[in-house]
């Protein structure tokens, strides 16, 4: 039996929903995300002999999300035009707030949000509230340290709040 | 501590990031700031929406197909009699009949309860390299693998850390054999995954006993009234290696 095909489906392959996800999170449409998932299992395929022990879940992940960025930097470079929700995704009701609020449920409300986050809040709560990882097991992924990582959710989980208006501004006591 | 302090440690909280005495001093805080105590109320109604929302995009059929094809069915045998089935649910019970006949052909032959034992532990082993069978609790860290057993089984198996003799923890899972619960733990040696049953069973310690099958090596000993049975494709060297070593812990 081929072993690393195996060792690969046993290591990676669980992870291929929480590839896709995170992907498909990141560059907000169907196709790309299929792409670098694709470009990703084929890199961790590669490389696997360098992968030692460590969680293949952060392993994958990170690969992705290096992936995505990639294409994400090559697609404003490229193209020039500004990165918005494609696809599926629920058009924006700023244009007729009263439709919107009435036709779209809170659960697209609540995706409208996230996926409306600049990309670096975006991800910390995909990978936080959605697949569950540690600040620790983010900070392996992003590459940042740990109190940024509770920083930036801080930031992330502020901003939608804001906009699925649960936010009332705090006032602070006098400490 | 001041609001703005408490700040980002809030979320920190919320996610069980914090260690007792962080966790008591901001919930000292919570308790004396009202304007702290509705913003992580609020925190933590966003959470819970978010988590009840259900938001994980699933990738479609046909990816999953073509990334199967691509990283899956290079397989040679004897996996290739029914490799891909698992694709398609509809097939699956065929392709669980056809490893229980492709395994235990030869275990009948050799006849006795240690072999049908033997049989059902592989067959096991077998199933839990398809993809998402392998563990329960996926972790190279015996500190977490170890406690996950406590509470779903009434014995403690070994779960030593063998990375200076290079087998990679991988995880550990529950299963059922003979209708026993049984801690199997998964290790990784090179490209190979070792799997280690144990279970309790009554019986006087005994010596390794090596099976092998199809390619498969099986090592089975008693040892303080719990049954072992190691197995895997490294060779058979290897697997004794690996039994020593979890008979030394």
């Amino acid at each position: 039996m081929d072993t690393k095909v195996r060792y690969f489906e046993l290591t990676m392959w669980p992870h291929m929903r929480a590839a896709y996800n995170l992907a498909r999170w990141l560059v907000r449409n169907d196709q790309d995300a299929e792409d670098i998932v694709q470009e990703s299992f084929l890199k961790a395929y590669k490389a696997q002999e360098s992968f030692r022990g460590s969680e293949a879940k952060t392993w994958m992940l990170t690969i992705v999300r290096n992936t995505a960025m990639d294409f994400l930097r090559r697609y404003k470079a490229g193209m020039a035009v500004p990165l918005g929700d494609q696809g599926h995704e629920p058009q924006d009701h700023s244009a007729d707030p009263e439709r919107g609020l009435l036709e779209e449920s809170r659960r697209e409300q609540v995706r409208r949000a996230i996926s409306h986050l600049e990309a670096e809040f975006r991800e910390v709560i995909v990978l936080r509230e959605i697949e569950g990882l540690s600040y620790k097991e983010i900070a392996s992924v992003l590459h940042i340290p740990m109190g940024t990582v509770m920083s930036r959710l801080s930031r992330a989980r502020n901003q939608l709040l804001v906009e699925l208006g649960g936010a009332k501004e705090v006032q602070h006591d006098v400490p | 501590m001041t609001c703005r302090e408490a700040g980002p440690l809030l979320h920190a909280r919320l996610d069980n990031e914090l260690d007792m005495a962080g966790a008591a001093s901001i919930d000292m805080h919570l308790s004396e700031c009202r304007a702290c105590a509705a913003h992580y109320a609020a925190l933590e109604d966003l959470h819970q929406e978010i988590a009840s929302a259900d938001l994980a995009y699933a990738p479609g059929a046909l990816l999953e197909r073509k990334l199967a094809s691509q990283f899956l069915e290079e397989k040679k045998s004897p996996s290739r009699l029914w490799r891909g089935s698992w694709l398609y649910p509809s097939a699956l019970a065929a392709a669980a009949i056809a490893v229980v006949l492709l395994i235990s052909t030869p275990f009948l032959r050799m006849g006795g309860d240690t072999d049908a034992i033997g049989a059902e532990i592989l067959d096991n082993h077998l199933r839990s390299l398809q993809p998402m069978h392998q563990v329960d609790v996926p972790s190279s860290d015996q500190h977490t693998v170890k406690p996950w057993f406590q509470g779903k089984i009434d014995f403690s198996p070994p779960v030593p850390d063998l990375t200076q003799e290079d087998f990679i923890l991988i995880g550990g899972r529950l299963e059922v054999i003979r209708r026993q619960p049984a801690a199997a733990i998964v290790y990784r040696r090179r490209q190979h995954v070792v799997s280690l049953y144990v279970s309790p069973s009554i019986g006087a310690d005994s010596a390794t006993e090596l099976h092998e099958m199809g390619g498969y090596h099986l090592l089975h000993w008693m040892q303080g009234n719990m049954s072992y049975w190691a197995v895997s494709d490294v060779d058979a060297t290897d697997l004794r290696t690996f039994a020593e070593l979890i008979r030394r812990r």
